[in-house]
């Protein structure tokens, strides 16, 4: 454990450098994201000029429900983005070779390598999105309120990292599976708003199948009421933990049988 | 005109064969695309269930459907990916061998392209458009299609797609500049989106920041084409913003080629 | 050492019919096709050794070193490796191998060499003092301090090479695979890292596998050679044994001063030799014949060949490697037909 964590400072570290050489690369980066999110912001507040309330919700809550689901999506690709590559091409050009022949875990090794600064963008985004609006977003402050919702933090990212690992590792067999990721990375769409507003089969689907709601909504639900502490943070775990295993062995079953 | 068919009709083959063996991929962003409609759906269902049902800026829920789909269609079908293929050439060094062949730069990445988008048109935006219908029939009752109108989408649609690829071969450039092309993806991608009206319609927005926008070249990427299908404009109004289509389309022709002429001076200088 | 029995590895492989039906098909109801990229491979290799592994492309090399280095599981057969199976505890078995694949690099691009260095030390568990001589060392036979703080894009491609075979041998393993290790480099170039190789097994008993498609690497490098092709050993013994076997051909080269009934077939005539024995190629008044010297001795046939032409210069060379390579390689085309 204490090695692990030694190499990854270590590549943490060579990233930083990497990014100092290319200031304007990280700069880029980092803007792009912005940009994108202020867009999602100036989409959510054209809508609220002409309506007070969505699904029952006011702006400030609605914001902060974003800001909420994005924090999560950041945390994700700052630590994990190599999984893309692993997708796009690192298999298929035949590179995983290269992890297979280190006495690490691969799996770690390939996701230690990259430390994406781009993720800046959403973290302010979502850090400065929650502190705008939650003075006016009515918050259910209490000690376990925030205690749970900072703790949920760090494992709805790892429903991201999960989702990724598992569509990632399917270019064992497929060769490429950038697409698959593409796709279900992109579910994360629904995340960012009350699932309330989503027909049945759909709710259904975001919070037992993809369980992108737990990364976003139902935490974020969870500081606004103070409600249903069980389902929107232990549910969340518990969906975790299923999904966190059944990845791990996901990636761990083909690199020792396809390979 | 044979000699360019002789010419350049390889590239074109060459496009579509690499769409046939990323279809994959191509399937994963149209699927992408689609969630992402979805998504938008149930948000502005929810935005007329809150405002009371009914009309909300002039546009009712199955006016919302129609645009949200056909604008993703259409981004989809106008789409060029010529920023990210110079780019990569640029930075691989590539580009020489482009410069190489006894053809036309610009048409040769054209050709690459079209016949992509004619796939696409074939295989995603009339099945689209066929569906979108039906789902119009379902809800009113009555068969809403224009054939006018969808010829006259066409045609802005092409023209959309001309503006977009000479936008696209302009940020293609910033290759030279920058390396980190993926990040410029994403903001090219995004600002185009909040631009072109396939986020929001314009119509929505502020009436200063949409009289503006409505006459930017990126309005023409996707929201004229999507509102003269839905019939929002007058025969007047269409010519007048095919018009608008046509002039960017000429200014940027103009544009990229200058900044292609720079480019390749600095090509030169750099010794490719 | 390196010991291999029977290796066999299988793909699955999806056929696909051509076409939108085909592509249909494939992802309903797929058809499954077994290739077999290594049929049976045994070889052994003893300490200190440096093994060429050489076959034509396709023939399973990279497989093979898949299979020894622990990346693929062999389908059977069994290969052990200073007596570990390197699947078992691939973490552990890794920490006494280095590989290097030439076609591509394990450095980190964007970083300064020595960065690449500092990264594996820990990843390879180098404690500091044993990691600063090494470096020494390595530093000494690969000259790598003209560019260590260089990024790695910015090296060129033998720089480039000499910095991975370094990268590999950082953690002193007993073992060293080089796949192509001299892919797409100048004479020059080639001839450093060889030398460098050379020097590394000398000094550290390292034992050495080199797939390669250079001969002069084998000549130069190489006590034994195992040749495969098909997925099967066409050859295993030292390269003098090769030499020995394999090598009646000999090259009779002359300038003729007229060229008048100097035909393959008027040889073969009067020779009474057979198509494999005999070959010309001429070039205007050039002229090189590659003939069996078991059915012909050399005196013969310089003696014939002085009798029916003039010629201004002439000599007879000892058949190169290359050649006998590409006999055996055809050999295994012939039987397989």
């Amino acid at each position: 454990m204490r090695r692990a964590w030694k190499i990854y400072r270590l590549l943490a570290a060579q990233n930083l450098k990497r990014l100092m050489e290319y200031k304007a690369d990280f700069l880029t980066g980092a803007i792009s994201f912005l940009v994108d999110q202020a867009i999602g912001i100036a989409f959510i507040f054209i809508i609220f000029t002409q309506i007070p309330q969505l699904a029952g919700f006011t702006f400030e809550q609605i914001v902060f429900i974003y800001g909420f689901s994005q924090i999560p999506k950041g945390l994700d690709h700052l630590l994990a983005d190599n999984l893309w590559c692993v997708g796009y091409f690192i298999v298929r050009k035949g590179d995983f070779d290269k992890y297979l022949t280190r006495p690490i875990n691969p799996l770690f090794h390939v996701i230690a390598e990259t430390f994406q600064v781009d993720a800046i963008g959403e973290l302010v985004v979502g850090i400065g999105l929650i502190v705008y609006a939650a003075p006016n977003a009515g918050l259910h402050l209490s000690v376990w309120t925030i205690l749970l919702s900072v703790i949920v933090i760090p494992f709805s990212a790892l429903i991201y990292t999960s989702l990724k690992i598992m569509t990632s590792a399917l270019a064992f067999w497929l060769k490429s599976s950038g697409f698959i990721i593409q796709m279900v990375y992109g579910m994360n769409e629904f995340s960012k708003y009350p699932t309330t507003i989503y027909s049945f089969p759909v709710r259904i689907f975001v919070t037992y199948i993809i369980p992108f709601a737990f990364t976003g909504y139902y935490p974020a639900l969870y500081i606004l009421t103070g409600n249903n502490p069980w389902f929107n943070i232990g549910g969340f775990l518990l969906s975790h933990f299923l999904s966190g295993t059944r990845e791990y062995h996901h990636m761990k079953v083909p690199v020792h049988k396809i390979l | 005109m044979n000699k360019i068919r002789k010419r350049y009709v390889p590239f074109m083959k060459a496009g579509v064969q690499s769409l046939i063996i990323y279809r994959m991929n191509f399937l994963g962003f149209i699927i992408g695309g689609l969630i992402y409609c979805f998504v938008m759906f149930y948000l502005w269902r929810a935005v007329f269930d809150s405002n009371g049902g009914g009309m909300f800026l002039g546009f009712s829920m199955t006016d919302m459907v129609i645009y949200l789909f056909l604008s993703n269609t259409t981004s989809q079908l106008t789409f060029s990916s010529v920023s990210n293929d110079i780019g990569e050439e640029i930075k691989d060094g590539s580009i020489a061998m482009r410069l190489l062949k006894p053809v036309n730069t610009d048409l040769s990445y054209l050709f690459n392209e079209l016949g992509g988008v004619l796939l696409k048109l074939v295989i995603f935006v009339i099945p689209m458009i066929l569906g979108l219908e039906i789902y119009r029939y379902c809800v009113t009752g009555t068969i809403m299609f224009n054939a006018i109108n969808f010829l006259l989408y066409v045609l802005s649609a092409i023209l959309a797609y001309i503006i977009s690829f000479r936008i696209n071969l302009c940020f293609g450039f910033i290759a030279f500049y920058v390396k980190n092309l993926w990040g410029i993806g994403i903001l090219k991608n995004s600002i185009i989106g909040f631009l072109s009206g396939s986020l929001i319609p314009l119509a929505f927005m502020p009436e200063v920041l949409r009289l503006c926008l409505e006459y930017m070249p990126f309005a023409s990427m996707s929201y004229t084409p999507v509102m003269i299908y839905m019939g929002k404009y007058g025969a007047y109004e269409i010519l007048f913003r095919l018009g608008i289509q046509v002039v960017w389309a000429v200014l940027l022709y103009g544009l990229s080629k200058l900044i292609w002429l720079g480019a390749i001076k600095k090509l030169c200088v750099q010794g490719g | 050492m390196i010991y291999a029995e029977h290796l066999r590895k299988e793909f699955k492989k999806i056929v696909k019919e051509p076409g939108l039906k085909g592509s249909f098909k494939a992802l309903f109801k797929p058809k499954k096709e077994i290739v077999v990229a290594a049929q049976d491979i045994s070889f052994h290799v003893p300490k200190g050794d440096i093994l060429g592994f050489i076959g034509p492309n396709g023939a399973g090399k990279s497989t093979v070193i898949k299979m020894l280095t622990g990346i693929l599981t062999p389908t059977s057969g069994e290969c052990r490796i200073n007596g570990k199976i390197p699947q078992n505890d691939r973490k552990k078995y890794v920490k006494e191998i280095g590989v290097v694949f030439g076609q591509r690099t394990q450095l980190w691009w964007d970083l300064p060499l020595q960065e690449t260095y500092l990264v594996l030390k820990e990843i390879y568990e180098v404690d500091d003092a044993k990691f600063k001589k090494r470096m020494a060392f390595l530093n000494e036979v690969l000259e790598l301090e003209k560019f260590i703080k260089s990024p790695v894009r910015t090296l060129s491609l033998g720089q480039r090479m000499r910095a991975d075979i370094a990268a590999s041998m950082l953690h002193s393993p007993k073992v060293l695979f080089l796949d192509e290790p001299t892919i797409g480099l100048d004479v020059v170039v080639k001839d450093n890292i060889r030398q460098a190789i050379m020097k590394i097994n000398k000094e550290e008993q390292t034992t050495v596998i080199l797939t390669t498609h250079d001969i002069s690497d084998i000549e130069l490098l190489c006590d034994r050679i195992v040749m495969i092709d098909k997925g099967k050993n066409v050859y295993d013994g030292s390269l003098h044994e090769l030499r020995e076997n394999f090598g009646q051909t000999r090259e009779l080269v002359f300038e003729a001063d007229d060229d008048s009934g100097l035909t393959e077939e008027q040889f073969r005539k009067s020779l009474k030799l057979g198509k494999e024995d005999l070959v010309i190629e001429r070039d205007k008044n050039n002229f090189k014949v590659r003939f069996n010297s078991a059915k012909i001795p050399v005196g013969d046939m310089l003696s014939h060949t002085l009798s029916v032409t003039k010629v201004k210069d002439i000599s007879v060379k000892d058949s190169d490697i290359e050649e006998i390579i590409r006999n055996l390689y055809r050999q295994g085309e012939v039987s397989d037909e």
